[in-house]
């Protein structure tokens, strides 16, 4: 196959076979009890240097709290996969988590743009559509896919994506390599101890994320029974031998929501949208991340029982949540 | 805050789209303006138009208010057609069941090539850097029509673009075959806060088709970095109606974040 173009940025890629090889020795297919702390979770999951991505954004189901929780953790030199992201990329380099970032979607608010502008964080673009497909190709066991779009672009010459000729039709397309992260985190409505688990609503790539990922980190509003999942099966979103660890963590996705359960809080994303300044980043991180023990202590003492209540209620469309 | 004309730069921008969208026809929505755009338009013109969200929500009908920088919360996704994920979302346009798709720009050239990723300095060291594609490459490539909504601005239509994020006609006449985009497809219309242009067959450059009533085209020319091509008849695009405005007031952004 000809390669006409390739991309300039670096990717973090592995071959199918080590990731199959990683799966057969340390993704167990024993059904065992995987109920942990958010801290034990990220601690045993998350090592220095390691590839992060997580489904879905900021403010719809993204596991705000174990983000929180990996920041706590002081983790170093990560690369995540910015996608959808409003506030994460910028807590996550506020805090010194994150040394690069695949961009789909950069993030929001002029915290993460300076920090870009500066040079304190390294960026490679891709597109949403091109990140989530390199997931799909990790998830199949491919070491790339083929898609008809970045063509003719700067995104194309940024990425680490290649055109080629197309062996079928003799057209230019290009190629995406495999994602595997080291560790996909997810939040979803309900889990039980084993890890499987179910999402209510849309999605970026939950299922092509937990099966392309060496570790799997699943924070839930809530635990369920394994009989449950059984009983309505076509309601699995993740099988349980995809992943490492399962927290139950209710109003996980906090200051966003959870569709059916709990609306995002405007006036927290407001002011985590209105951070600029480095003092004003650090004045956040210390009151609602490292000032905390856990996201308990930071439900209870830093956000308030009464206004949890406040956007639970606010969660008036229960239509297809159930 | 409205302007002396009684309406924003925005509320314009976004009443001359919606006007735009066809009726049962399908539409890649993207983040911020084009999802307003879509609202309005599906409450006066187009009320069985299909909008499609990068994030899976196939065909919803959103309820109203909007919920600024909401994706995929409870409001956007409502009563869909389908609740599926990204990788199926764009499935949909890859495959050509797209009509119309929408993004914004913060740059826009002579053949509608779209920056949203930076401005000056270089990639590594840009001057602003700005959120980047999302999910704009994958509309602006696989959508049959690309409309492109953005503010009427010498320094956002400009001559060379300081980074290419999406593509339009790249560099002319059947560039986007040869780069391997799916054939047929590019960019549609250009609505900005004083003109609509569309892209001439010829040339695949821009051209003025329509100008706000009340400017000269020589007035929505002076406010552009190239010289577009003129059509030789150019239409007047009629400010936002008093029903559009009510809409867009009252029902869809109340709180005036998107519309200011």
């Amino acid at each position: 196959m000809r390669v006409l173009a390739s991309g300039a940025g670096l990717c973090r890629w592995i071959h199918p076979d080590d990731f199959r090889e990683w799966v057969r020795v340390h993704k167990s297919r024993e059904p065992v009890e995987k109920l942990v702390t958010e801290h034990e979770a990220v601690s045993r999951c998350v090592a220095d240097g390691d590839y992060v991505a997580y489904d879905f954004s900021s403010l719809t189901r993204g596991p705000q709290a174990l983000v929180r929780e990996i920041i706590r953790q002081h983790k170093r030199n990560l690369w995540i996969c910015a996608e959808f992201t409003l506030h994460d990329s910028s807590l996550l380099v506020g805090a010194g988590c994150v040394d690069r970032i695949d961009v789909g979607f950069l993030g929001y608010g002029n915290y993460i743009g300076r920090a870009v502008v500066e040079g304190r964080v390294q960026v490679f673009e891709w597109t949403n559509g091109a990140l989530a497909f390199r997931m799909l190709a990790g998830a199949r066991g491919v070491p790339f896919m083929p898609m008809r779009n970045l063509l003719g672009t700067d995104t194309f010459l940024q990425s680490g994506a290649k055109v080629v000729e197309d062996p079928f039709g003799g057209d230019a397309i290009c190629l995406v390599p495999a994602m595997n992260p080291d560790v996909f985190l997810v939040h979803v409505h309900q889990a039980d101890v084993y890890g499987n688990a179910r999402i209510f609503g849309t999605n970026l790539f939950a299922l092509e994320g937990a099966m392309a990922s060496k570790k799997v980190i699943v924070s839930a509003e809530e635990i369920i029974e394994p009989l449950e999942f059984r009983k309505e099966p076509a309601k699995t979103t993740i099988p349980y031998f995809l992943v490492s660890a399962v927290v139950h963590l209710p109003f996980g996705a906090y200051p966003g929501g959870v569709p059916g359960r709990y609306e995002l809080d405007v006036e927290h994303v407001q002011q985590l949208n209105g951070i600029e300044t480095e003092e004003h980043m650090q004045a956040y991180l210390d009151s609602c991340v490292y000032s905390v023990r856990n996201h308990a202590e930071f439900l209870g003492r830093r956000v308030g029982w009464k206004r949890l209540a406040g956007v639970a209620r606010r969660a008036s469309i229960k239509e297809g949540y159930g | 805050m409205d302007n002396v004309a009684g309406f924003t730069d925005t509320e314009l921008m976004i009443c001359a789209a919606a006007r735009v969208l066809e009726d049962r026809k399908t539409v890649f929505v993207g983040w911020g303006i084009p999802q307003v755009v879509a609202l309005l338009a599906e409450k006066l013109y187009a009320p069985n138009l299909v909008q499609v969200f990068e994030f899976g929500a196939i065909g919803p009908q959103s309820l109203t208010p909007f919920v600024r920088g909401t994706m995929g919360g409870p409001s956007n996704i409502y009563r869909s057609l389908q609740w599926t994920n990204m990788n199926w979302a764009f499935s949909y346009a890859a495959t050509g069941y797209l009509d119309y798709g929408m993004i914004g720009a913060i740059q826009v050239d002579a053949y509608g090539n779209v920056n949203s990723t930076l401005l000056g300095g270089t990639y590594d060291r840009p001057g602003r850097r700005f959120p980047g594609s999302g999910g704009g490459n994958e509309v602006a490539s696989l959508c049959w029509k690309t409309i492109v909504v953005l503010k009427h601005e010498p320094r956002r239509f400009v001559q060379r673009l300081d980074f290419m994020t999406s593509p339009g006609y790249l560099t002319g006449p059947r560039a986007r075959e040869r780069a391997g985009l799916p054939r047929g497809t590019g960019p549609y219309r250009v609505v900005t806060s004083q003109a609509v242009f569309g892209f001439d067959e010829e040339t695949k450059q821009m051209l003025l088709l329509g100008v706000l009533r009340g400017l000269t085209k020589d007035q929505v020319i002076r406010g552009m970095s190239f010289e577009p091509m003129v059509a030789e008849k150019v239409e007047i695009v009629e400010p936002p109606t008093q029903e559009e405005l009510r809409v867009l007031r009252e029902e869809i952004d109340p709180a005036r974040t998107i519309i200011g």
